[in-house]
């Protein structure tokens, strides 16, 4: 068997093991308002999808609704904390005032910024754009700014010796040796910005998953709340694997084909 | 402050003509977080005739780096004037193989020579005959889209090497570009570098600590010494190529400039 197949298989029987310990446990507490079975929950994802919800509309809407602020977001806080980060890189009067400011950003708490931004911003989309923005920009800079200072200078000399100019330097120099902080920084902002947005709908902005789950949970409906979480895991999971995984794989290419 | 200079070079009459000019060339650094600075280079001269290979040879830290990163146009300096010949409209072309490879590694064989042909503005339909001849001279032809980590040091060097000649330099530096490789790859190395340099014919400066290894390739041999670094002798190596190490005239030379050498580095210690 090639190793490929191999974790495929491992990976496929443990989603299984995990679908298993589930309806024995829903056997077990034999109430479905208590712990439903994942077949029951399956039935509700298909009906949330293939039907139009409490809302007038389907649980696609929502999805659309809470991937467009994810990507808002994330886009939004990857390119300021880029730039950020290169700026510290770059010049030493940036390093030494943000490096003063940060630790304070990244020591709060997620939650007390969602509250503060909703405070500040009121029930909008704003509010939740400020709050990913606040949480998750810091952390990029700073792994930017590492990726900046563990720049080798002998290559950087080795360029302007043979007369490379500065986009040359930049394509073919710099930002390969960003790549590995880059892509760090990109699955913790993704991973943070998901979970923010999510939090932000739960407390403040219409429509969008967790605006849906809260919706549930207000009804104590223990199906439908199991049916948004099971869908937002499921979403993330094929974005977290099926889109980053592979453009990783891509920008990382040169370090697979070397010989073991 | 100044920067390299370039002259125009002689015409096609004459019989030779002089590449590289270092006339009283001084460098400063300033120590860092003081005032005070200490002299690297003081008042240095040497040349290099065209199509010739001169080695400057000296203890670590005399500031040889220094002065070949004045040539190349990276550093400036702070007295004296330090100038290339200009034959054509365009500036002379300068290849640099370093101590270590400094080759980018997510980068195959071919691309990273393409780096600098890119650097250099070679025109694209070039490129391909470009890095087909020159790894073939260093003898790794094949390896164009080899990735350089799957390389040994040796090979990595090699490429380096092949990146340098294939702007097709007009001067060719070379800093301690075998002191990192063990003594039967650098053996190696050294004997293929003489063969290539041959049909390549760039002006070479070359910058070493080993005394064997100047007499071996040298056209012309300027001593160094440090504290502040200074020529104290230069030595014509006027001996036939090909050259074999063995060769009891290279071994008696050596033998003499290291004891001459020794004589006056340890004097300074």
């Amino acid at each position: 068997m090639s190793d490929r197949l191999k974790s495929g298989a491992l990976r496929a029987s443990s989603i299984l093991l995990l679908l298993l310990l589930w309806w024995a446990g829903a056997q077990l507490t034999g109430d479905p308002d208590i712990l439903p079975g994942p077949l029951a929950i399956g039935r509700t994802i298909w009906a949330d999808l293939s039907t139009n919800g409490p809302q007038g509309e389907s649980a696609f809407f929502d999805i659309g609704i809470t991937l467009a602020r994810i990507f808002i977001a994330f886009i939004a806080s990857m390119l300021l904390g880029t730039a950020i980060g290169l700026a510290m890189g770059l010049n030493r009067v940036f390093e030494r005032s943000l490096l003063a400011v940060i630790p304070w950003m990244l020591t709060m708490p997620t939650i007390l910024m969602v509250f503060l931004a909703v405070m500040w911003f009121g029930y909008s989309e704003a509010g939740g754009l400020i709050a990913v923005m606040a949480v998750v920009t810091p952390y990029v800079a700073v792994n930017i700014f590492e990726g900046a200072k563990a720049m080798d200078k002998s290559l950087v000399e080795m360029a302007v010796t043979f007369r490379a100019r500065r986009p040359l330097l930049i394509r073919k120099v710099f930002l390969p040796q960003l790549m590995p902080y880059l892509f760090s920084a990109f699955r913790y902002a993704f991973g943070m910005t998901w979970k923010i947005v999510a939090l932000a709908e739960t407390f403040g902005l219409k429509y969008g998953i967790g605006y849906m789950f809260f919706f549930w949970f207000g009804q104590f409906n223990m199906d439908q709340v199991l049916a948004w979480i099971v869908m937002f895991v499921v979403l993330m999971l094929i974005l977290e694997h099926g889109v980053f995984a592979r453009l990783e794989h891509r920008a990382f290419i040169w370090r697979a084909s070397i010989a073991k | 402050m100044a920067h390299v200079m370039l002259r125009q070079a002689a015409g096609p009459g004459e019989r030779s003509s002089t590449a590289v000019i270092v006339d009283k060339l001084t460098k400063k650094f300033s120590v860092p977080g003081g005032e005070s600075q200490f002299t690297v280079l003081d008042s240095m001269s040497l040349s290099v005739d065209e199509g010739k290979f001169v080695s400057i040879v000296g203890p670590s830290g005399c500031g040889k780096s220094t002065l070949l990163n004045v040539v190349a146009g990276i550093e400036t300096y702070d007295g004296g004037l330090v100038t290339l010949a200009q034959k054509t409209a365009a500036p002379p072309r300068i290849g640099y193989v370093f101590q270590s490879p400094r080759l980018l590694n997510w980068l195959t064989v071919e691309d990273n020579i393409h780096f600098v042909l890119e650097a250099q503005n070679v025109p694209r339909e070039r490129w391909r005959g470009l890095v087909a001849k020159h790894l073939d001279m260093v003898g790794l032809a094949g390896q164009e889209k080899n990735y350089p980590l799957n390389l040994s040091g040796g090979m990595q060097q090699r490429v380096a090497i092949a990146r340098a000649l294939a702007i097709e330099p007009d001067i060719l530096l070379m800093d301690e570009p075998f002191s990192h490789l063990d003594a039967i790859t650098a053996r190696k190395l050294r004997f293929d570098i003489a063969d290539i340099l041959a049909r390549a014919k760039p002006t070479i400066l070359f910058v070493t600590h080993d005394l064997a290894e100047a007499v071996f390739l040298s056209d012309r041999i300027y001593m160094m010494t440090t504290k502040p670094a200074r020529i104290f002798k230069q030595v014509p190596v006027d001996m036939p190529r090909p050259r074999k190490p063995e060769d009891s005239a290279i071994f008696d030379l050596e033998k003499t400039l290291v004891r001459e050498f020794f004589s006056v580095v340890e004097a300074k210690a």
